[in-house]
């Protein structure tokens, strides 16, 4: 309810029957595919932007896939400039609140798409779900992706092409299945993300970055949370892009110092800055493998 | 310039498309791979190089790509790593890829040179890439830092002994334990030893004092495999991670930033320990790394961390999205157990109670099985029960039962004789068996005739009285009664001195007598039986028949002759039992005088009690002194001062051992004992010494001595005394004659 109006806008730009990938014009600068290979006249300005449209990978993890990480996937996807971003539950099934308290709606991660759940709550009790907002957000979910992903089963590096056929929203970038930075929205997933992520064995030799943002799990927390998160994103790609320039040979005199820093090394202190900014989210952070 | 970047964007262009055509279909990846690796080699531009150095990282870790296409493309890529890195490269992103390849690179390198020693070219390469990175590792950025961690990680895994199974060598892990003790390349005392120093410096980061976070994380997030895989290291590197205390690494100021690594490393800490320990929860550390995560926790509370006073008490959930209330409530999402409808017609308890469709589950003998494999089995799985899941199979049972009550209500009893009554063999049943067992049987027993109403309301049954037994019966039961407990005694007094003082000690006054079960219980059992269980019994017996002792033998005296018998089979070893069995008979006897001695004030006539401390007290005095010796001396002090009362006879016979001539001064100072210690008895005693100083020659001295110090005034010291020393050279000459006198008398 309370997301009505951005939801709004979100439908606007994605039409709701997902066909085939539809690149919006800053996606070209995103991810430059085939499209960019057309126009390569353009050569210095592309240059330019090539460095400036670098992107780190996102991933949202929240218990269920539905609410808090699928906000923050919505607001990293649709950013003015859009990150890649994939999102994931960590539950053992994706539970969402029902007539009653001991009577959940429950499914399977993987296996259901947000459409189904819709349609299965929109036929149960149109009213009540429309009126706790369980409607909206499966509305808004299932504009974004097919459907609830666990953490758990994701293999790490396993080419998701399919995905940016499929049209999810932003999943340009994020074709190599591998991301830069996993953002929790609740201490729990962190835990179970860092846990998994070790018993996966670290098989891709890469590192990510493990943020946990803690947010509570209702709609409006979930609203705030997104924002937060995506200014978290926007601070950690700035670090990245500017790592990246520095140490660009043509660029050897564009930054001395503290700019010469790695990206990797300044993350403590970017999250503690934006910790200041919102002291009511309180992060955690690690680095792990994939 | 113009031209070269647009050039660049076409190239960057195409390797983009050729890397979308692999990751849609990895067969065509060592075509790509190698029509890529010409453009991207150490003389292309700096986008190319990050270009292509990302892509071979992502190549030889998908795990869309077979290990076996991955090391056959392997050769190749390692030249254009090597001769990249050897540059020599200085971009940090590009070289950050390359380790990243190479981590990924290196076990299936080395797994090839196992297999084909004769490729050492690529050895060689794999090698100078390897020292390379070693060399950077110190010096690079974080960024490379990072990744040269996870690549020595990756060398440790490799150059460590992994688990092996001689059965499928293709799936065994790479490890030196697949490595041919007599490879041509591979040296195995020299990579153990090369993989021992790297994990040291690996390790060494949690010993530093003023370690990155961004190091500590990516070592800690990298070891797990290597506890879980590498059985030889996991200790060394849990005891590495326990001595590490990410507070220390806090800093002055504690600036925000220094809160976050310090937060960061201490739950990434706990984060790997929690892993290991869910993974084996029998972990030899497993005490101490949750001791060690309490104190994390606990001094990140002190140290930093002051977030936690920032914040609130948890909000309730507006939505019930919460996990740990959606547990309980999901009764729901499980699938119900399926409870199958019972067969119609008769059913019997097992199929009541099968709730498994399974065949072969519901046909398998339990009793098949071990006790003890069972209680392994059954003790978990107990703790474990799902309580929803539990009731809804108690439920389905009930359905099934009362509906069977139903049918069998709706169904008019078929009338039958009483023939079969033998079945059912009513004695046994015991009377106050719960009505609806009855019922149950009944309602699914197969045999229609039990429907019988009236058989069901069988009266109670009693047993009938044994017939009465003799009193030779009785007291031959009795005996072997008695004899059986004597067993116990035996069996279970194996060390009686050492435990009985153990016990006391443990013990002290609290003590219950007989509460223990040991030895000594036993003895008060026997005692406390002999003495007073059958008090008062006697009195009667000795009023009405006076006459003859045929009815002597009563079962306490029995038990007393078994007891003295007892004692003296093993006197030195048994004397406390003595002691104690006389303690109770004096105590009994003073109890008996006591009470005959209330009821005789009413009564007022004569009565006797029969009192049987001086009888055996003597009788076990008499039974052990022939065998005294002089060394029994503690022994026999200890039984005379413990006995509840020394009497004049009992003087006696301890004067009596002056007889013998080596027993003398165990006489004496056994009398000396109780002169001394036991002041009620002294004049008894002084008397016996007096005796025996005048009856025997041999113990003057000693016993002149004891008479000069208590007694001077004795008539018998003061003649000795002037002729004391001519007495000392007569003796010598008569004690030859004298001896077999004394021993005689």
């Amino acid at each position: 309810m309370a997301y009505g109006p951005r939801l709004a806008s979100a439908g606007t730009a994605t039409p709701d029957p997902p066909p085939p990938p539809p690149p919006p014009p800053e996606s070209a600068m995103a991810a430059p595919t085939e499209t960019e290979s057309s126009d390569g006249t353009a050569a210095a300005p592309i240059q330019e932007q090539q460095s400036d449209s670098y992107k780190l990978r996102f991933c949202t993890v929240c218990a269920s896939n539905q609410n808090r990480s699928m906000e923050a996937h919505l607001r990293l996807s649709t950013a003015p400039s859009p990150f890649p971003v994939i999102s994931f539950g960590t539950g053992s099934l994706v539970r969402l609140p029902g007539p009653s308290i001991t009577q959940p709606n429950v499914y399977n991660f993987n296996t259901t798409s947000y459409s189904q759940m819709y349609e299965e709550l929109f036929s149960k009790d149109e009213r009540l779900y429309r009126n706790n907002g369980l409607l909206n957000m499966l509305e808004r979910n299932r504009n974004l992706k097919w459907g609830p992903e666990r953490f758990q089963d994701w293999v790490p590096g396993m080419p998701r092409v399919d995905h940016v056929s499929k049209g999810d929203k932003g999943a340009l970038g994020t074709e190599g299945g591998v991301v830069d930075v996993i953002i929790t929205c609740e201490e729990r997933c962190w835990d179970a993300v860092v846990d998994d992520l070790m018993n996966k064995g670290s098989l891709l030799n890469r590192p990510v970055h493990v943020f946990n943002v803690d947010i509570k799990d209702n709609h409006e927390e979930a609203l705030v949370g997104g924002k937060a998160i995506l200014e978290l994103a926007n601070r950690l790609n700035e670090a990245a892009v500017q790592e990246r320039k520095a140490n660009n040979p043509e660029g050897w005199e564009n930054g001395t110092g503290e700019a010469r820093r790695s990206f990797d090394e300044k993350v403590p202190e970017i999250l503690a800055a934006w910790q200041e900014k919102w002291p009511n989210l309180p992060a955690l952070w690690t680095l792990a493998w994939l | 310039m113009a031209q070269s970047t647009g050039n660049l964007v076409d190239q960057i262009a195409q390797l983009n498309a050729a890397r979308t055509l692999v990751l849609g279909d990895s067969a065509f990846y060592p075509q790509i791979v190698n029509g890529v690796l010409p453009i991207i080699g150490a003389r292309s531009r700096l986008e190319l190089r990050r270009w292509g150095a990302e892509f071979l990282a992502e190549t030889f870790s998908s795990p869309a790509l077979a290990p076996a296409q991955k090391e056959q493309l392997a050769a190749t890529a390692l030249q254009t790593l090597r001769e990249t890195l050897e540059l020599p490269e200085k971009d940090t992103v590009t070289l950050k890829h390359i380790v990243e390849a190479a981590a990924s690179l290196y076990p299936l390198v080395f797994r090839h040179i196992i297999n084909h020693p004769e490729d050492s070219t690529v050895w060689e390469n794999m090698t100078a890439i390897k020292d390379d990175i070693l060399r950077r590792w110190d010096t690079s950025p974080f960024s490379v830092k990072v990744c040269c961690i996870k690549f020595v990680q990756r060398v440790v895994q490799v150059q460590t002994h992994g688990l092996t199974d001689p059965r499928r060598p293709e799936q065994n892990e790479t490890s030196l334990a697949i490595v041919p003790r007599n490879h041509s390349l591979l040296s195995l005392p020299y990579l153990e030893a090369e993989a021992s120093g790297l994990l040291d410096r690996l390790l060494s980061v949690f010993q530093e004092d003023a370690s990155d976070p961004l190091l500590v994380n990516a070592t800690l997030n990298s070891l797990a495999i290597l506890i879980r895989t590498r059985q030889s290291i996991g200790n060394k590197i849990i005891n590495a991670i326990l001595s590490f205390v990410p507070a220390r690494q806090a800093r002055t100021p504690v600036t925000p930033a220094v809160r976050v690594g310090v937060k960061s490393m201490e739950r990434t800490a706990r984060a790997l320990m929690i892993n290991i320990m869910k993974r084996n929860p029998s972990h030899p550390l497993a005490s101490k790394m949750q001791q060690h995560i309490e104190r994390l926790m606990q001094s990140r509370i002190e140290t930093v961390d002051d977030s936690s006073k920032k914040r609130g008490l948890p909000i309730e959930p507006t939505d019930g999205l919460d996990n740990s209330k959606r547990a309980k409530l999901d009764a729901e999402s499980p699938p119900l157990i399926k409870v199958s409808p019972l067969p119609p017609g008769p059913v019997s308890y097992s199929q009541l109670y099968t709730l498994t469709d399974d065949t072969g589950l519901s046909s398998f003998d339990v009793k098949q099985l071990p006790v003890d494999l069972l209680v392994k089995i059954v003790v978990p799985v107990l703790a474990r029960v799902d309580q929803s899941v539990l009731q809804q199979a108690v439920d389905g049972v009930r359905m099934r039962y009362q509906t069977l009550q139903k049918q069998q209500a709706a169904q008019p009893p078929p009338a039958t004789g009483e023939e079969e009554d033998d079945d059912y063999e009513p004695e046994y049943q015991p009377m106050d068996v719960a009505e609806p067992a009855a019922e149950q049987e009944d309602a699914l027993s197969a045999e229609p005739v039990d429907l019988q109403p009236d058989l069901v309301s069988l009266g109670p049954f009693v047993l009938p009285q044994p017939p009465p037994l003799s009193e030779n019966e009785a007291a031959e039961i009795g005996r072997s009664a008695v004899g059986r407990v004597f067993d116990m005694l035996a069996s279970s007094g194996v060390a009686p001195n050492t435990g009985k003082g153990k016990g006391q000690q443990h013990l002290g006054f609290s003590r219950l007598a007989g509460s223990t079960f040991d030895r000594d219980a036993w003895v008060t059992l026997l005692t406390r039986l002999a003495t007073r269980a059958p008090a008062g019994l006697e009195v009667d017996n000795k009023k009405n028949d006076q006459d003859p002792s045929s009815k002597r033998s009563t079962i306490s005296d029995s038990i007393r002759e078994t007891l003295y018998r007892y004692i003296l089979e093993d006197f030195r070893g048994r004397v406390n039992v003595g002691i104690m069995w006389l303690n109770e008979e004096w105590y009994n006897d003073r109890i008996q005088m006591k009470f005959t001695a209330s009821q005789r004030a009413e009564e007022d006539e004569e009565s006797s009690v029969p009192l049987h401390y001086d009888q055996w007290s003597l009788r076990l005095l008499d039974g052990f002194l022939p065998y005294l010796d002089s060394r029994d001396t503690k022994i026999f002090i200890r039984f005379l001062s413990e006995i509840p009362e020394v009497t004049i006879p009992i003087t006696k016979r301890v004067a009596s051992l002056a007889k013998d001539p080596e027993r003398v001064n165990l006489c004496i100072q056994s009398l000396l004992y109780l002169i001394m210690f036991r002041p009620p008895a002294r004049e008894m005693c002084l008397n016996a010494v007096e005796d025996v100083y005048q009856t025997y020659e041999e113990s003057r001295p000693a016993a002149g001595k004891v008479l000069a110090r208590w007694r001077p005034q004795s008539t018998a010291v003061q003649q000795a005394q002037p002729e004391q020393q001519s007495t000392l050279v007569s003796r010598t000459v008569e004690s030859e004659n004298n001896t077999p006198v004394a021993n005689g008398a």
